[in-house]
Parts: structure tokens; sequence; C-alpha cells
């Protein structure tokens, strides 16, 4: 057991476990394991393809049953049937038995069946009764035609008898005869129709194309049915038109049905006689009532049975899903034949082994078997995962840092200072007290309702923003304070204390010039009294320009210093002393001098004394340019302190460059001298060695040979070798000098641009507050001027515009804008001053995150 | 009121109150959060009121207005304590 606790300080101690598990309680041990979540199984058996493994056969049936689930939500979603929501199942959790397993793909197998008749009969009959509908509206519109067209048969004829082509209607007569829709007026005109429906959108299509074909030689008639038939396939509906096309000859009339049916039109038998007709739209009314009475039926056997299942799928969908989680898992595990034993390896956190061991025991003693479950913990040269536990408060925080990196094994987290830095830093660019309190009460409200806001289905930004809730609060809260720094609430100020500038006497139209209290500092934030003054914002930017180089080189030192931890712990002097002292002595010499400078020049009271007060930036130059001279004093003393630091500076740049890559070499040939020598620059025969040079996979390979030939014995003591795994990579002092030269650089020129990159504190801050103040003289200033009635409705409108634009554009533009920007600062200007990175991130066989992920359908 | 001792002041109670979170944070999993998270925002706060305070310490210029009217000017100004 590890003496401390895991805390967010450092990824948490990680040990490499053996599990032996005996093949009848494996399913039940992974189960139990998955409800813990706090394993990462290793894959031993990398190299067998998905359909060579043991359970193949158990997922498939499980992926079988899964698919029947996902089509029983489907036809609920079809026929809008509410599912039991997940969260009514009290015991959502608890681990299936075997039979529940059998039991439950039995009957969702038989329900899937029932489900696949019912709708296809269902489909069938509304299919029946959409053709009868159909038929309804041909025969319906249809008959208008008929009646229109046979007023006009006789000028129809005549018109065509004037015509120089008897012979050839002649020959057609005959030919009509097959026609049996046509009837006698018509026939004897040798004209034939043909009627359907067809959807509106192919209606000119349509007509083109027999206008092309047939070259004009139709007469088409056609009339939009008033309501949209419903498609039984998509359920889906579609506007259609009823035609009826006349013309003239058999052949044409083929032609004219091929293309309609082409088209995608269906056509229906209409007697032209309009006694037969009204019988056909009679029998057709009939038919269409007794299939709606059957459809009827159906339908609601098929909700019934729906109903039936919805109450218990969300449940049965998490069975499976557990099931299907815990045959993978145990697919990973490489199973012993002689033994009939499961061998695992998994990462587990080294603090959470004596859970583990009684989980086992429990599961054990439940199935009451004799051979205990044995946890056996290797030692391994392997690089442990890197486990931060976090809970809902600091999650989002770690989730930023992770966006970034994983942190190196046991490094220092940055998570744990973003905590206040990150919403600090963001507040330092939002400061607004009004701003701040209504983010505050957001995420208030968020943490409030977290429950069924959790529950319920959510698009992106807000799922963004609900994730971020506790991070909003911080940034609310910190917003608030700086809000009372800045002393501005929606861009106006709050009087908290009295003024320390006192107005004198005046005249109207005159510029007053205020006057300081002796002795008397405002106590808290700036003065109210500088809001709306004409130098206002000659003040405001001095101060936030030093507050940001002061809060940069405040963030960056913290972070430097956090590189000397991790040079401790990791136990690696040449660090601290070939990097860490000289990249502080650098950096202070230059940015923490010029901390000190503007903190000295705002102490001394320069009119008391009678100077005037010396530029700091004319001064930051000539330390550079003219080292030695100083042309505005601000102390005694001043060029032997400023040549002195700059020495200092350009003394460790080669400390720097140099200190580290040379003891490395010295290091390495001194090992040399004594005979020792790196694993991997002689050994190719064991096969131990090649466990740090390969990735994952291959080292479960190692493994999963030695187990299938040798004893289990072997296992146990495999890893031991590999204790001292740090100097495996041969030593080449080209790629060190070059990798520390790259450091060197980048750090010396960091520090420059690092520093000038926290001035976006200022200029952010100065943009929130410019326009949140353009903001009100934009709109409620202006109510104000209004009197009387007006100036009611006045203040009321422009207060809703005022509102909803300080919502929409102040707090979360300009919040997201800020946001992106203190993240910059934690990623670039913070973390690299420490942050290794290089880890592999923590993923642990658990039921909890897998529900998570894939149950987002369900809510 | 306020004068440069004050900033001597906060830094004691900053002080004070960190010693007394450090000892005070509630014990179990997340002390270490609790900790870390009371002073460090305890001294971002202290450093974020010790900048402004000494930037009005010895003001290099004064507030000029040229809109005011002489007849509405209160000239001790509105305060809440």
């Amino acid at each position: 057991m590890a003496p401390h606790k895991d805390t967010l300080f450092r990824s948490a101690d990680m040990s490499l476990t053996q599990l032996y598990i005996a093949n009848e309680i494996g399913r039940e041990v992974v189960s139990a394991l998955g409800e813990l979540g706090i394993m990462a199984f290793r894959d031993l058996n990398s190299e067998t393809s998905a359909f060579q493994r043991t359970f193949t056969q158990e997922i498939r049936r499980l992926d079988n049953v899964e698919r029947q689930l996902r089509y029983f939500q489907q036809q609920m979603e079809k026929s809008n049937i509410p599912m039991r929501s997940l969260y009514e199942f009290d015991n959502n959790l608890a681990a299936p038995s075997a039979s529940e397993i059998d039991e439950l793909a039995d009957r969702s197998h038989a329900l899937e069946q029932r489900i696949q008749s019912l709708n296809d009969s269902y489909e069938t009959l509304k299919k029946r009764e959409t053709e009868l509908t159909e038929w309804r509206w041909v025969l319906r519109e249809a008959g208008g035609f008929f009646d229109r067209a046979r007023g006009q048969t006789e000028e129809i004829r005549q018109s065509i008898e004037e015509d120089d082509a008897p012979l050839l209607r002649d020959v057609e007569q005959h030919g009509q005869n097959g026609e049996p829709t046509g009837d006698r007026s018509f026939s004897v005109m040798n004209i034939g129709f043909v009627a359907g429906v067809i959807p509106r959108e192919r209606i000119a299509a349509f007509e083109r194309i027999l206008w092309r074909t047939l070259r004009g030689n139709l007469y088409m008639n056609q009339s939009e049915i008033p309501e949209p038939i419903i498609n039984p396939e998509n359920n889906e509906e579609i506007n259609k038109n009823v035609f009826v096309i006349f013309a003239h000859g058999k052949e044409i009339i083929n032609k004219i049905r091929k293309i309609s049916e082409s088209l995608g039109a269906d056509i229906y038998n209409v007697d032209e006689n309009s006694e037969l007709r009204r019988d056909q739209i009679q029998e057709v009314n009939t038919r269409l009532g007794d299939l709606a009475n059957v459809l009827g039926n159906t339908k609601r056997t098929l909700d019934a049975e729906l109903t039936q299942i919805g109450r218990s799928l969300a449940a049965w969908m998490i069975i499976i899903k557990k099931e299907k989680a815990v045959y993978q898992t145990l697919n990973r595990f490489s199973y012993d034949q002689q033994r009939k034993t499961l061998i695992a390896e998994a990462w587990c956190p080294t603090n959470s082994l004596g859970l583990i061991k009684s989980t086992l025991q429990d599961v054990n003693d439940r199935a009451g078997l004799s051979v205990p479950t044995i946890v056996n913990q290797i030692k391994t040269s392997k690089t442990p995962p890197t486990y931060v536990k976090t809970n809902k408060f600091t999650l989002g925080f770690q989730t930023i840092i992770d966006a970034y990196g994983t942190a190196k094994y046991t490094e220092v987290n940055p998570g744990l200072p973003t905590i206040v830095t990150f919403p600090f830093l963001f507040a330092v660019m939002f400061g607004d007290f009004g701003h701040g309190f209504i983010m505050t009460c957001a995420a208030v409200a968020m943490i409030y309702f977290e429950k069924p806001l959790s529950r319920g289905k959510q698009d992106e930004l807000f799922s963004m923003a609900f994730f971020g809730r506790y991070i909003m609060l911080m940034m609310g809260i910190f917003s608030m304070y700086t809000g009372l720094i800045y002393c501005d609430a929606f861009s106006k100020e709050l009087a908290l204390f009295p003024s320390m500038w006192e107005v004198p006497d005046f005249k109207a139209n005159e510029t007053v010039e205020f006057i300081r209290k002796e002795g008397y500092t405002y106590p808290f934030g700036m003065d109210w009294r500088w809001h709306d003054t004409e130098n206002d914002l000659l003040f405001s930017n001095s101060y936030k320009m030093k507050l940001s180089i002061l809060l940069g080189w405040a963030h960056m030192t913290y972070s430097l210093c956090l590189s000397y931890i991790n040079a401790r712990h990791f136990k690696s002097p040449i660090d601290i002393f070939a990097n860490f002292i000289p990249g502080m002595v650098f950096f202070q010499s230059i940015f923490g001098y010029l901390v000190f400078t503007i903190i000295y020049k705002w102490s001394i009271d320069w009119y008391a004394i009678g100077k005037s007060p010396p530029g700091l930036l004319n001064m930051l130059i000539y330390m550079f340019l003219q080292p030695g001279t100083v042309e505005e004093e601000l102390y005694p003393g001043q060029a032997g302190v400023q040549v002195f630091l700059l020495l200092a500076a350009v003394v460790c740049v080669p400390i720097m460059l140099f200190l580290k890559p040379f003891y490395l070499r010295w290091e390495h040939n001194r090992a040399r001298a004594m005979g020792y020598r790196g694993i991997g620059e002689n050994t190719h025969v064991s096969t131990l060695d090649d466990d740090d040079e390969e990735p994952q996979g291959m080292n479960g390979n190692n493994h999963r040979q030695s187990m299938g030939s040798d004893e289990g014995g072997a296992l146990i003591t495999q890893d031991i070798g590999g204790g001292d795994g740090d100097e495996h990579e041969e030593f080449e002092f080209s790629e060190v000098m070059i990798h520390q030269v790259i450091h060197t650089i980048e750090f010396c020129l960091n520090c420059v641009s690092h520093t000038a990159s926290y001035l976006r504190l200022w200029a952010l801050s100065l943009a929130h507050q410019q326009l949140s103040i353009v903001l009100w003289s934009m709109t409620l200033a202006n109510a104000f001027s209004f009197t009387g009635a007006t100036g009611v409705f006045a203040i009321f409108f422009f207060f809703v515009v005022w509102f909803f634009l300080t919502i929409a554009v102040l707090v979360v533009m300009e919040g997201t804008s800020a946001m992106l920007h203190s993240l910059r600062l934690h990623w670039v200007e913070a973390m690299s001053k420490h942050f290794i990175g290089e880890g592999v991130p923590f993923e642990p066989f658990s039921f909890e995150t897998m529900l998570e992920e894939e149950m987002a359908e369900l809510k | 009121m306020a004068n440069g001792w004050s900033l001597l002041i906060g830094l004691l109670f900053i002080v004070v109150f960190s010693a007394v979170s450090w000892f005070a944070s509630p014990k179990g999993d997340n002390q270490t959060v609790w900790r870390s998270t009371l002073i460090l925002s305890a001294w971002s706060c202290y450093l974020m009121w010790a900048i402004t305070f000494l930037a009005q310490w010895h003001p290099l210029i004064a507030p000029k207005r040229s809109d005011l009217r002489p007849e509405f000017v209160h000239h001790e100004g509105p305060r809440f304590f």
C-alpha cells in the first residue's frame, strides 16, 4: 500500500496486476470489476483477430439481441410510443445472471418475430389502403373529366372528320378492341385513355415527356388531390395529382402507360360509363371501411405490444450492453487450457488494490468456489498510465488540461492550480460586477438543477456550458471580485467608499481637476471618481498594463516553480541545476527586475520629493542597449544593479545550453568505464528486452506466446528483470545537445514573448469595459432623455434591448473570447514552463463510462 | 483611513487566512483541492487588490472633467459605507 493518498496534485500510483480467475466465474468477476471501474485490462491477444477469440460466439449472440432491441426502439419511435426513462429503474446497475441473459435473448427473439409479422401485415394493409384511396380519387376526379369530355365529343369528332385521314382511322379501329376502359362514344372515335395518380412534383416533367414523345398527340387532364397521400413505407406525406390522358391509338396508349409507370405514377382502372363508375366508387368505399377496421385492430395490437416492451426496453439495453462489454473484456484475457483458468493483466491504482481484492473475494464467496481468484502485483518497467481521480467539480478543469496533453505519470498535475488561475485570469479580462453576477446566477442555476438537466436532451452549445458549469461558477465569482476592483457594474461606477478625490469649487463649463485628499488612498479597487472623466483611459491603461505584467510574472514564476517540484520528484538534480536555476535567474533578472521597478515606482511619492518620475519602458530598453548608463534615475546605484542583473542573465544562457548535455555524457561515460551496458544494446536473445522499445500491443505478444507454451509459473517472474528501465535508450550526445539547444533558445525567447502575451489581459479588459460603456450610452442613456408617458415606454423598450444585448454580446460572446484567451495563457504561457506530457491516459473498464457514452440515445 | 500600512495589514490577513485554510480544510479525498483552491484564490485576490491600491497610492495624474455643473456636485459624493 502506498503511504500517501491519491490527490489531484499528481496522478495516482499505478500497479500492473495479474489476475488468475477460474474459468467458471470469469464472467462474474469481470462484471464486478466493471462496476468498480478502476482497472484497465491490457489486451493479451492483440495478434489474434476479432473472429478468432474465445468468446466471439457469445458476442455475436449479444450483438443479435442488441440489434433486436434497437429494432424495437425504432418501431417505437416510428409509432411515437414513449419509452420508460432509464432513470426510473431503481436498480439499473445490477449485474445480470447468465440465465437472465438467456431468457432475455429468447424473449427478444420471440418478440421480434411477433412485431415483425404485425408490422408486415400492417404495412401491407396500409399499402392496400393507400391504393384504394388513390383509386377513389381517380374515380371521383376522372368522372368530372368524362362528363366534360362527353359534351365535347361532337366537336372533337367533327374536327377529326374534317381531317383528311379517314383511311388511317379505319385501320386503327380494329386495333382498338383490346382497350377495356374505352367507352362506346370514345371507341367510336378510336380514342383511348389512361387514368392514374402521380406525385405532384413530377407532373411538369411528365407532361413534357409525353408531349415530346407523342409529338402533341394527346389530350391531358389533371387535377390536384386536396389532401396529401401518406406513403406507408416511410410515413411521409406526398401531394399527388390525378391525371387522365386521352390519346389516339393503342400503340400510343401503351406508350403512355409505360411512360407513366416509369415516372412513378400508379394507373387505375376507370370505367367511362358513369353508372359503372358509381358502382366502383361504392365498392371502393366499402372496402376502405373494412380495411380501416382491420388496420385499427392491427395497429392497436402493435401499439400494445410495443408499449409493453417500452416499459423495460431501457433496462434490457443496459443489461445487454454490459454483457457485451464483459465478453469483449474477457476476450482480452488469455486462457490456460490445462488449468482452466483465465489470466488477465490490468493496470489499477495501487491504493485500490485492497478494494479490488475484497470485491473478488465477494464474487468467489457468492459463487461458492473453493479456488480463489489470485491477484498478483508485477514489477514492470513499462510506463504506467496517468490516472487523475476527479470529481464533478474538478472534472471540468482537468478536462482543460487533458485537452492539451496527458501529463507524464506522477508529474505535477497543472489541473490543480488551474481551478483558480483559469477563472481568475478570465475574470481579469471579464471584470464587471454585473456581468459576473449574471454568469454566477446561470452557473448556480445549472448546478441547482443538475439532475433534471443532465437527464434531459441537450443541444451542443448548452451541453458545453453545462459541462463547464463549475468553471462558470468560479469565473462568475471571480468576475464579480474583479468587477469590484475595476469599480464597474454594467459599466457604471460603484461608490463603495468615500472617494480619494474632492471636487474643488468651479464655474460651469470649466474643466475641473479633482484634488487629492491628503493622506487617504481609496481602500478597495479603483476610485469611482475616475468614471466618465476625460483622462480616465490614460490612468486605467497604465494601471491595467502594469497589472497584466505583474499577474503574468506571478503566474509564470509559479509555473516555473512546478518544474522544480517535477525535477525533485523524478530525482534528476541535473534538471534543477542546469534548467530550473539558470532559467529562474534569467527570468527574474529581467522580468523580476521589471516587476520590482514597477512596484518601486508606485510606492514613491515623486511629487513630494520633487523629482520627475522616470519612464520604465525606456529604462528597460537602455538596460540592454547601453548597460551602465541611466538617464533618469529611479533609485541610487541603479546602474550597477542593472549591469549585474544583465550579466547574471547572460551567464545563465551558456549554463543552460551546455551543463546538462555534458553532464549526461560524463555520467554515461563513467557508467561505461565501470562496465555497465544498456540492456538494449547487446541482448536480442531474451524476450524481456523489447518491452520498452515496442508499443504495448507487442508486449502482450510476448506474454501470450510464453503462456501458450510455458507453464503459468514463468509468467510471474517475467517482468521482474526490467526494473531499472530508464537507461534502455542508447545515449546519443548529439541528440541530447540539439534538444537542449532548442529548449534554451525557446525558453529565453519565450520569457520575452510570453510576458508580452499577458498584455492580452489589459487589451481584453479594456475592450470589455469600453464595449459595455458604448452599449449603455447607445441604449439606456438615450431612454433617460425622454419625459412623460413616452419616457416610460422608451425606458422599457431600451431596457429590453440593453438587457438582451448585454447577455448576448457582453456575457456570452465576450465571455467566450475571454475564456479562450485564458485557455491560451494556460496552455502556452504557463504549461510550457513545466509540463512534460507524454503520458498515456488511463482508460479503465467501467460500466459507468461505457453506458454514459452509449446511452445518450436513451435519454 | 487607508494608507501604506494597509498593504502590510492585508498581507498579514492573507497569511493568516492561508494558514487557517491549510489546517481547517475538510479532511478526505478533496483536502488538497480545498487547500490549493482557497490559498491560491486568496493570494490572487490579494495580488489584484494590492496592485490596484499601489497604482492609486501616489497617483501621477488626477481625474479631470469638464461636463460637471456646479449645482449638482456634492463634494463628498455618494457612498455606501
